[in-house]
């Protein structure tokens, strides 16, 4: 279990299996995974997390969430409204 | 890493060079053994990883198997300039009649390899007003081709020699360059390579150190001839050194380890731009007793830096551990943060108890700072000094 990060994605939003990979594609520390037509989160990644921003930008469907566990704090697309998807 | 004499022959041997025939000696019960094998006169060297050796007393000419024997057990049973002598090379003498100087490294300033040869080898070469630098010969070495025959030719010429000589020469030179590339070295240095009266090169001496960070691309070092990884220092590597090799080695990002072992009390995780080593004499100016020296910086995984906090604390004795560094703007404050409460926590203590003093200030340092308030840990920004720190972190150990 993460110590600093936990990242989520949500199931019904996630359009992982339609095809789109855009978040295991982007992300540079490796955190997602396809899983079961889905993208799924390798918990043992976590807390490599640089907080980059780029899975949040790239998800289409707002489906990933990012919280800091240290400052209760949740990133999700919105943080990141106009960067390119 | 530095090879050992014995080692770097045997290497440039197989690679075609011509070596004194010779024999390795680890114990004085050996020489019974080993005397009838050697030729006499004979050279009696020991293996220690420092240069001057024969300034030193370390390398003693011997006349007959009696002398080799007497210089042997003398120098088995000492130390040269704080090395112990492990081992001894007892090799044929040479008969010389010219000493030459080769070597191949890289220039540091102009970022290239360049090969330096002179027709003035031996054991004054490298002193200032020894060797006038006019009479070192000095080519850049393209490292993707190597040297072309004609082209060490063209500095066995420059050297000053002609005929029979030339030739010979060249292809030392040739072979020099082509072993310094395939062996990814950082030195080759045969000095004197001895000119016989038969007219033949033969390597009297000669230093090799490999690039430690292509050691993988050499497994042959160790599989093959048996070279064990050691440190710069020439020694072994122990075990929480070698543990610690395996923690940087985790993944490619950054460097969380180059650990050396001491026998103090308090942890480090030190590093950024030359500051490891700063940090470390303030510790000990402060009379603080180090656990070990270490390097981290350019960004290491969160996994790594913990991984490598959790080894240092596993020393018995060491309860706290100092994370210092430079101003970075290569490695991020909360990453490094986040890797040393890991670890902590993982070993099972607090971390605001565990981490004596967190001085990394630099790039994501508000994120860093946010996340050592949480766990208690104290930490202090670039208004304070690596010498302070060190002091602060050394007085919260008594």
């Amino acid at each position: 279990m993460s110590l600093f990060i936990a990242v989520r994605v949500d199931p019904e939003r996630c359009r992982a299996g339609q095809p789109c990979t855009a978040c295991i594609g982007v992300c540079p520390v490796a955190i997602f995974e396809g899983r079961d037509g889905l993208a799924g989160v390798i918990g043992e990644n976590e807390d490599e997390c640089i907080l980059c921003d780029l899975c949040l930008a790239r998800c289409p469907t707002d489906a990933i969430a990012i919280h800091k566990l240290y400052a209760d704090e949740i990133r999700t697309g919105a943080c990141v409204q106009g960067s390119p998807r | 890493m530095r090879l050992l004499e014995y080692e770097a022959k045997q290497i440039l041997r197989d690679r075609g060079f011509e070596i004194p025939r010779g024999i390795v000696v680890r114990r004085a019960g050996e020489l019974d053994q080993a005397l009838p094998s050697v030729s006499f006169p004979a050279m009696v060297k020991a293996q220690v990883p420092i240069g001057g050796r024969g300034k030193a007393g370390a390398v003693i000419r011997v006349e007959d198997a009696r002398a080799a024997r007497d210089a042997a057990e003398r120098l088995l049973c000492g130390h040269v300039r704080g090395y112990p002598v492990e081992a001894l090379l007892l090799e044929e003498a040479v008969s010389i009649r010219g000493e030459f100087f080769l070597a191949v490294t890289y220039d540091t300033v102009e970022k290239q390899a360049i090969l330096l040869a002179s027709g003035a080898g031996g054991v004054d070469v490298e002193s200032p007003g020894q060797a006038s630098p006019d009479r070192m010969v000095r080519r850049v070495l393209d490292v993707r081709r190597g040297l072309h025959e004609f082209e060490a030719r063209q500095v066995a010429a420059k050297v000053g020699l002609a005929g029979r000589d030339l030739l010979g020469f060249a292809g030392v030179v040739r072979q020099a360059a082509d072993a310094f590339l395939g062996l990814d070295c950082t030195l080759l240095e045969i000095n004197p390579l001895a000119r016989t009266d038969e007219g033949r090169f033969v390597v009297a001496d000669a230093h090799l150190e490999v690039d430690e960070d292509a050691l993988y691309r050499q497994p042959h070092l160790e599989t093959g001839y048996r070279i064990p990884r050691r440190e710069a220092s020439g020694r072994a590597p122990t075990e929480f050194e070698r543990r610690a090799a395996e923690v940087d080695a985790i993944d490619h990002r950054g460097v969380a380890g180059r650990v050396i072992e001491f026998d103090g009390n308090l942890g480090l995780l030190i590093g950024g731009g030359g500051a490891s080593l700063t940090a470390f004499d303030a510790i000990r100016r402060h009379g603080g007793r180090p656990a070990n020296y270490c390097e981290i910086g350019g960004n290491p995984s969160v996994r790594k830096v913990a991984e490598l906090t959790k080894l240092i604390l596993s020393r018995p004795g060491v309860e706290r551990i100092a994370v210092i560094m430079n101003v970075v703007s290569n490695t991020r404050v909360d990453l490094i943060a986040r890797g040393v409460i890991q670890g902590s926590l993982e070993a099972g203590r607090d971390p605001g108890r565990t981490i004596a003093a967190f001085r990394v200030p630099g790039s994501w340092e508000e994120e860093g700072f946010t996340l050592l308030r949480k766990y208690g840990v104290e930490f202090c920004d670039r208004g304070v000094s690596i010498d302070e720190a060190s002091r602060r972190a050394v007085a919260r150990q008594a």
